[in-house]
This record gives C-alpha cells, sequence and structure tokens, in this order.
C-alpha cells in the first residue's frame, strides 16, 4: 500500500510516501529559524508558513520518491492534538487531495505518530509494548496492546519535557531550540554539579510535572550575573534531572505491564544524555530500547503514513468532513 | 469555461459554479467554525449537482481575504491543493473584488469594507472601467475617521461596515457618500466571475505560493518590535 502522510500540527510542515513500511521520501519544512527569534512557537507565524509550504512540500515527497498522485492507495493526516491553526492547513490539504484523487482519507493522532516512529524504524519491536513520547508539546507514556490500541499511563502535568529544556535555555540565553543547546553544553558540565529536585519521581503516578524543576533552575540563579553562570554545569544536572525522572517512569511502567520492550520517541528522544541512560537502564533488567531513525524523531510525516497504514488496513476511512482538533485524548480514536 | 469559484474568508462560506457568464450551481453556509468541515464536501455537492466532474472544470478561483484568519488558509489550501491534484489554473481574488463586483457596471468609485475587528476596518478603492474594477492605491487599514479623510469625490460604500457605519461615513462626507449591498458574504459565482477575465486570457496565479492576504502584521511581530523599541536608550 503506498500512502501519503502529512503532518502540520506545530512549526514543521511535512509529507511523505511511505509504501509497506519502506520510506520512498520523508519532506520536512522546519520554521524554527523563524520562531527562534520569539523564543518558542508562535502560531500565527506557524499556521500562516503552513500555508506557504504546504504544496511545495507535498510535490517533493511525489517527486523524491518517483511516485506520481496517481499512483498512490490512501491518505494520512495528522488531524488531532497540536496547534489549531497549523492543523487545520494539514488536514484541509489531506482532504482535498483525497477527494480529487479518489482515495480513502484516515485522520490520526499527533502522538499516534509519534508512536509508530520507532515501529517504522524497527518492524521487529515486540508488542505489546511502552512507549515514552515526548518532545516540546507533550510527555506521555503509553501502553501500546497492538497496532492502534493504546492506554495513556502517564502525562505531563504541566510543562512538557522539551518546553522545560526551552524555558531553561531561554533563561540562559543558550538559543531556541533548547533540547539541542542544552544537550551540547551538557557535554562539557558536571551533572552532579547542582542537586535539582526529580519531580513526582517516588509518587506511585506515572505522572510527570517539569514546571517546578524549572522554577527551582531559575530561583537559584536568578540573582546572579548572566556572565557568572557556570552554564556547562547548570545545562548538565539540569538534564540529568530531565532524564532521571524520564527512565524512571518508564521503567516503572514498562515493569507494571510486563513488557519486554520500551521505545522512546517524540525530539526530546534525539538528547544524548536520554539514550545513554536507557541502554544502560534497560541493559541492567534484561529490557529492550528501541529508538526511531534520527529523521523520524521531530515531526514527520513518515511516521503518519505509517499510523495511516495501520489504520487503513484494519479498514479504517474518515469521511470528507474530517475535522482538526486541537486537543484530544488518545484513546478518542476508534 | 468553467470556473469553480469559492470563499471560506466571510462570515458566510459560499461556492459557485460557472460556465461562461452562467451560474450552473452554488451553495452557501453560515461557516462558524466548520469551513474545514463542510468545504470539500460542498464543493462535492455543487459538482454533482450541476453534473460537471472536478477534472473537466477549467479553472479555480479562490477568496483570499481578508477576513477570517483561519477561514481563509483554508480556502487557500483547498484551492492550491485541488489545483495542484488536477492541474488546473487558480485566481486569488480578494474579498474586496467580489464585495464590489455587483457595482463594477456604476460610475462612482467604489470602496468594499470588511470589518477587521473592535473599530478597524480593512478598505479598498477601485474605480470601474469597462466593467472591470480598477484598484486605486493601497489597501487601507484603520479607523472609519480615517478613511473618510481619504475620500474626495462620489464614492459607494459597499459591505457590512458601511451598513454598520453608515451614519458616520454620512455625517462626514456629506453627497459624497452612497451606500450599497450592505451583506459581507458576496457568493461563490462573484469569486468566480471576478477570476474569468483573467483565466480567459491565460494569467493565472502560481497555485503552489498562493497565500491569503494579510493586512496586518503578527501580533508577536508587533510586541518584538516594541520590546526593541522600548530597550532603545532615550535621550
Amino acid at each position: 500500500m503506498l500512502i501519503l502522510g502529512i503532518e502540520t500540527s506545530c512549526d514543521e510542515t511535512a509529507a511523505a510516501l511511505v509504501e509497506d513500511g519502506a520510506i520512498l521520501s520523508n519532506v520536512i519544512s522546519s520554521q524554527i529559524d523563524l520562531h527562534a527569534r520569539y523564543g518558542g512557537v508562535v502560531p500565527e507565524i506557524a499556521s500562516r508558513k503552513h500555508v506557504e509550504a504546504i504544496g511545495y512540500v507535498i510535490r517533493e515527497a511525489f517527486d523524491t520518491a518517483r511516485r506520481r498522485p496517481s499512483q498512490i492507495d490512501g491518505i494520512a493526516v495528522s488531524a488531532r492534538y497540536g496547534l489549531i491553526g497549523s492543523l487545520v492547513v494539514g488536514v484541509a490539504a489531506a482532504k482535498s487531495l483525497a477527494y480529487a484523487l479518489k482515495v480513502p482519507l484516515v485522520g490520526t493522532h499527533h502522538i499516534e505518530g509519534h508512536i509508530f516512529a520507532p515501529i517504522l524504524s524497527h518492524p521487529g519491536i515486540p508488542m505489546p509494548h511502552v512507549c515514552l513520547t515526548v518532545s516540546g508539546g507533550h510527555t506521555m507514556l503509553v501502553h501500546v496492546k497492538g497496532p492502534c490500541r493504546y492506554e495513556v499511563m502517564g502525562n505531563t502535568v504541566d510543562d512538557a519535557a522539551g518546553e522545560a529544556f526551552d524555558k531553561i535555555a531561554k533563561f540562559l540565553d543558550i538559543g531556541f531550540p533548547g533540547g539541542p543547546a542544552i544537550d551540547r553544553l551538557a557535554l562539557k558540565g558536571s551533572r552532579t554539579a547542582f542537586d535539582l529536585p526529580r519531580p513526582l519521581v517516588r509518587s506511585r503516578s506515572l505522572d510527570f510535572s517539569f514546571s517546578g524543576l524549572k522554577t527551582c533552575v531559575v530561583n537559584m540563579f536568578r540573582d546572579r550575573p548572566p556572565e557568572g553562570l557556570p552554564l556547562p554545569d547548570v545545562a548538565a544536572s539540569f538534564q540529568e534531572a530531565v532524564v532521571d525522572v524520564l527512565v524512571s517512569k518508564a521503567l516503572q511502567a514498562a515493569e507494571r505491564k510486563a513488557v519486554s520492550a520500551i521505545s522512546v520517541t517524540g525530539g526530546v528522544s534525539s538528547n544524548r544524555r536520554l539514550g545513554e541512560a536507557f541502554q544502560e537502564a534497560c541493559g541492567r533488567r534484561g529490557l529492550a530500547v528501541f529508538f526511531p531513525l534520527p529523521d523520524l524523531r521531530t515531526d514527520n510525516a513518515a511516521m503518519v503514513a505509517a499510523a495511516g497504514t495501520a489504520r487503513l488496513a484494519q479498514g479504517e476511512v474518515s469521511g470528507l468532513d474530517l475535522n482538526a482538533v486541537a486537543s484530544a485524548p488518545l484513546e478518542s480514536l476508534r | 469555461m468553467k470556473i469553480l469559484g469559492f470563499d471560506t474568508a466571510a462570515p458566510a462560506n459560499t461556492i459557485g459554479l460557472v460556465d461562461d457568464d452562467r451560474l450552473l450551481a452554488d451553495c452557501a453556509w453560515e461557516a462558524r467554525d466548520n469551513s474545514l468541515q463542510r468545504i470539500v464536501l460542498n464543493i462535492d455537492l455543487v459538482l454533482k449537482r450541476a453534473g460537471v466532474a472536478l477534472r473537466d472544470i477549467d479553472g479555480l478561483a479562490v477568496g483570499i481575504g481578508p477576513g477570517s484568519w483561519t477561514g481563509g488558509k483554508v480556502g487557500v489550501t483547498v484551492a492550491k491543493t485541488l489545483a495542484y491534484a488536477v492541474d488546473k489554473p487558480i485566481c486569488g481574488v480578494p474579498s474586496f473584488e467580489a464585495l464590489a463586483y455587483q457595482s463594477r457596471s456604476l460610475s462612482v468609485q467604489l470602496c468594499p469594507l470588511v470589518a477587521a475587528g473592535r473599530d478597524t476596518v480593512y478598505a479598498a478603492f477601485y474605480r470601474p472601467r469597462a466593467r472591470a474594477l480598477v484598484k486605486q492605491g493601497d489597501y487601507y487599514v484603520g479607523s472609519i475617521e480615517g478613511l473618510t479623510a481619504a475620500v474626495k469625490e462620489p464614492t459607494l460604500f459597499l459591505g457590512k461596515p458601511a451598513h454598520i457605519h453608515r451614519q458616520a461615513l454620512a455625517e462626514a462626507l456629506g453627497p459624497l457618500a452612497s451606500f450599497g449591498s450592505p451583506s459581507d458574504s458576496p457568493a461563490g459565482s462573484a469569486f468566480a466571475w471576478t477570476a474569468w477575465p483573467r483565466l480567459r486570457r491565460g494569467d493565472s496565479d502560481d497555485a503552489l505560493s498562493l497565500s491569503p492576504l494579510y493586512l496586518t502584521e503578527y501580533l508577536a511581530h508587533a510586541l518584538l518590535a516594541k520590546r526593541r523599541q522600548d530597550r532603545e536608550p532615550r535621550g
């Protein structure tokens, strides 16, 4: 099945062609430079840029894959979860294309796309497994019972982990997006230089909270002149606190569901220390751990095509009245 | 020449299918927040009613605003994707031109108005010439008072804000001001017919780069500029 995926949930305009698990093209037009000067994603800018980029991105997905629009068997689009002004652009393009080409359309959940990134990267990944999906917009632990069958086990109660990275990077004035900036700086710093809290780490709940950790860092250094800050040590200690919490909660979730594998996905899965810590911890416990291919970690449309392929294979099709929904629980999908 | 025209930037969404000067089918519905949900289904409805396949149209015309920001983006995205998929020419039509379309054979200056929130309006000036509209100067964004200061000749005000601000316009301009249709949502056919002369002479817009008409900058951009200004040393 040749499926076109479309993804415009936040600030990446993406289109991809995936055929039976093979990625034929994976085009991503990132707006990151446009948002950097604001220190975060500005919804109205994101939405305008999606309209400008969407046509080119779709055309490039076909050109790179050397396929024609008339050859596709279906279209999958991230229709739920994200910035509403951004989502509508992808959904409008997807339904128009599905109508013009007379192919089935299926709307997927943005988080479901991220869950499929490691599945697309490693077809042998065991089912069921536990998936930690973590980005600038969400932090979630999901029991993946089977293709398209999910139970959300934990969620952030305030900031997403990636959002905490962005805010700390903004506070330290080291650039946007914060994740890569802190990751780079942390390499030169000490992870134990500052004793920072591990929010909710001892709680039975699998929920996350990063807002207090962020405030703690800000309060600790607010009165110091910026040039006197030991930036690498702050970055490494902060990052270690976030990584500790993420790894510990994912292991708890895996234990509770007695699964043999964990997948880690979303933009924050690119963090080097997070990768290292998961390999260590899972190795000790005899758990397998799976990360997506590098191109599938941040928002992309190949993961959406993969999720859509699974849904279409189950006979699920969305009508042309498909709407975009900004906040919808993962389980709300049929 | 069959042209499918539609608009989702105005308070009512409209679709019209025309063949030269004949209207084949049309459709209108109150937009609220369901432009995205209804637009493709209703395009299908209009085409089916006329017995015309999407592949058999000769061109597309789409409203590019100003108007609803999200609505405008939905319409433009649908239009550019359809144009790409069936490889047809496309014309973006500003709301103002569709609003002025009905009055294009009059001999006064036309000033279609679109609500821009609070007491602000978007406006444009056109002079009809040989049943076509010739735009005069730049688009206007601002208060009604500022707008009346720019009017020096007999002018027909169109659109809902003209109706709402009728008294202020009449008081400021006296006999120079006259008032046309208070409708704020031109029919889909008005968009199609506005684009017709262009499409007929083979003039169209590039589908992939087509964007809505934004007459105001991002709020974030304005705030950033203000913050920079505040940081500048004073004196």
